[in-house]
């Protein structure tokens, strides 16, 4: 075995001070019992973080952003004073046409505040990273419903779970530890052993590797599935002798372990938003949810992956009364799949102006979307340089939530915390809140007016 | 001493045992999953995208260790992945998650975003997983991640054809800028 060998680290003894109870800005786990080690205004060390959050915390300098920037005629990014490129940022905004505001999953809730008024202003499109990853699973709740808990309750009441098409190990690795397999909890005296673990994925993942059941259906075979399982818990004979791969035998012992179970949560993750059946995937599995809630008590959590990517969809489904995707430019909030979704308006090549904050197009859209960056103007408000940076005319660096900048997020279950600033950020920095702000004002001074179309009237005669 | 640091050069893969140097296919016929595992996560959110690092995280085609005896490929030899929507140029390992005969799994990021598919229909996601697509192996080297979006997008550069953009200087590891840099601040 190549790889696998005894690793010890010594632990970190030259540090100022600690800051104690910080929360964990990475996934969607949102651990708030996290302590920084800081020497010299520095995260030296983290306690009690995954792999994940100990890197995210402890982040490469090579690559922050620090100073803004402006591309050149050359092509290369040139420094900048911070109101040149607010100037250049609100005048590529005040004067677009069809502008949209993606991303905001890493960054406050009180930064989305701010980027509202501005989109409202100017008649943008708001958008966040659910419309490529959980935007299906939204769809969904619309449709069938959100029989949801808090991870609290999973901690203390959970017998039984299930993650299907997600993979925690690598993707949320403390979620097992902190909330769903291994803590010990009110009902749950003796933790793991009180707990049975199954998991739903084509592959054999390391989540998988730690489960007590591998339900290995074959790719693009959730849908069908999941049916076999409704149509056992609701008394019907399966006619097929294999349902998706899986032997209808092993789907008549699972649906009886599910229904024994005195509490069952699922943990559904991008396994069953990405592949084809998309959001009629999780339409089914929350239909799944409602029939087990018959014979015993179930629950769902989508494994949501950015720590505010839920915030953004609670705030806008607060402020606008759509979760994601929502398109101001008519001087109200409209929402239509297909059409006010960042993928679909870059494929048709619809936007003049994209503004990124705190999210990553250029590592996460498929080419096809991408190309369109390539053609208009982009402005990115992040603190890493990233692929969005290879693509960016326009580099506002923001400050790090949860390090540098204290702030609002979300957790997966919908959970507010407040996170908490342990350093100063670089002095050339700025808040992703300050920045928003910044625009809006400078672009409500180059443009007096909102740009949105002019407020319909059926009847002119009759005014 | 070997420190569990959070940097790794490469993402820990098993060792294969004997794989011919010519395989029994030229072109294999796989299934393309793309997400993320946890070394391209923590790679990415440190903010090492530049680094060799994320390179060998992100643009890794991760297969069955019976598919890459079919074509003769060793971990980290490279392949080219071709789908309906693109090709591009990725490290082959033995996945960790094998048996999976028949489908390879890329983590995401600009490599895989070259292959996926935009295709959203009607529902705001677009199809990242279960892409139809062929492995082949290459001498082609796979490209660090500034140099892969100038090969891609071609938004800075006049140049248009592939071939001349993929083989130009590379931007390196570095971020390029004309600006102060981290120490020019202290």
């Amino acid at each position: 075995m190549g790889g696998i060998r005894m690793s010890y680290e010594p632990p970190i003894t030259d540090y100022d001070h600690i800051v104690e109870d910080c929360t964990c800005a990475f996934c969607g786990c949102n651990c708030d019992d996290l302590d920084y080690l800081v020497k010299d205004n520095k995260v030296v060390a983290v306690r009690h973080a995954c792999r994940l959050g100990a890197s995210k915390i402890m982040e490469d300098i090579d690559q922050r952003l620090l100073v803004p920037m402006i591309r050149g005629d050359d092509g290369e990014l040139e420094e900048t004073d911070w109101d040149t490129a607010l100037d250049k940022a609100a005048e590529l905004i005040a004067h677009s046409i069809r502008p949209v505001f993606y991303g905001w999953s890493e960054t406050s809730t009180e930064c989305m505040k701010e980027g509202l008024e501005l989109g409202e202003y100017i008649g943008a499109v708001l958008d966040n990273q659910a419309t490529i990853c959980h935007g299906p699973s939204l769809q969904a709740m619309q449709n069938a419903g959100y029989p949801i808990q808090t991870l609290g309750e999973v901690t203390n009441r959970a017998d039984m779970i299930v993650y299907s098409g997600s993979n925690a190990m690598n993707s949320h690795p403390r979620h097992m530890a902190r909330y769903a397999v291994f803590p010990r909890g009110y009902f749950r005296k003796r933790g793991r052993f009180d707990r049975t673990v199954v998991t739903m994925d084509p592959k054999f993942s390391d989540t998988a590797k730690m489960s007590d059941k591998w339900i290995g259906f074959e790719q693009n075979g959730d849908y069908g599935f999941y049916n076999a399982i409704r149509a056992v818990l609701k008394g019907k004979k399966l006619h097929a002798d294999v349902i998706s791969g899986i032997p209808k035998e092993d789907i008549y012992e699972l649906v009886e372990q599910m229904k024994s179970a005195e509490f069952g949560v699922l943990f559904f993750g991008l396994g069953l938003t990405h592949t084809l059946s998309k959001q009629r995937n999780i339409d089914i599995a929350i239909k799944m949810v409602m029939d087990l809630n018959k014979d015993s008590k179930w629950g769902l959590t989508p494994m949501r992956g950015h720590f505010n990517v839920n915030g953004f969809n609670i705030f806008m489904a607060f402020e606008t009364g759509f979760a994601f995707g929502v398109d101001l430019s008519r001087g109200y909030a409209r929402y239509m799949l297909g059409e006010t979704n960042t993928i679909d308006l870059l494929t048709r090549k619809e936007p003049d102006v994209f503004m990124v904050i705190a999210a990553d197009p250029g590592a996460h859209f498929p080419n096809g979307a991408n190309q369109h960056l390539a053609n208009i103007p982009v402005i990115q408000c992040d603190i890493h340089w990233g692929p969005s940076t290879e693509l960016a005319d326009v580099v506002l660096p923001g400050s790090f939530i949860a390090v540098e900048c204290a702030g609002t997020s979300y957790r997966m279950d919908g959970v507010p915390i407040y996170m908490r600033k342990a350093i100063d950020k670089p002095a050339t920095c700025r808040d992703d809140e300050w920045i928003m702000r910044e625009l809006k004002e400078r672009v409500m001074k180059l443009r007096e007016e909102p740009n949105v179309a002019p407020k319909y009237v059926p009847n002119p005669a009759a005014e | 001493m070997f420190y569990a640091n959070t940097y790794l050069d490469k993402p820990v893969v098993d060792d294969l045992e004997q794989i011919p140097s010519e395989g029994s296919e030229k072109i294999l016929h796989c299934m393309l999953n793309t997400g993320s595992d946890i070394y391209q996560g923590a790679c990415k959110k440190r903010g090492s995208t530049l680094k060799e690092e994320y390179k060998n995280a992100s643009g890794t085609c991760y297969m069955d260790p019976r598919d890459m005896v079919k074509l003769g490929v060793n971990n980290w030899d490279t392949v080219l992945v071709k789908t309906n929507f693109g090709e591009v140029v990725l490290n082959a390992a033995k996945s960790r998650d094998a048996p999976h005969e028949g489908t390879v799994f890329v983590c995401k990021g600009p490599w895989a975003n070259t292959i996926t598919s935009h295709e959203t229909y009607c529902c705001s996601d677009p199809t990242y997983k279960g892409i139809k697509c062929t492995v082949e192996k290459t001498d082609r080297k796979v490209l660090l991640m500034a140099d892969l979006m100038r090969l891609v997008y071609k938004k800075y550069v006049d140049e248009t054809d592939d071939k001349v953009v993929e083989n130009m200087e590379s931007l390196g590891e570095m971020p390029v800028y004309r600006g102060r840099k981290w120490e020019e601040l202290e």
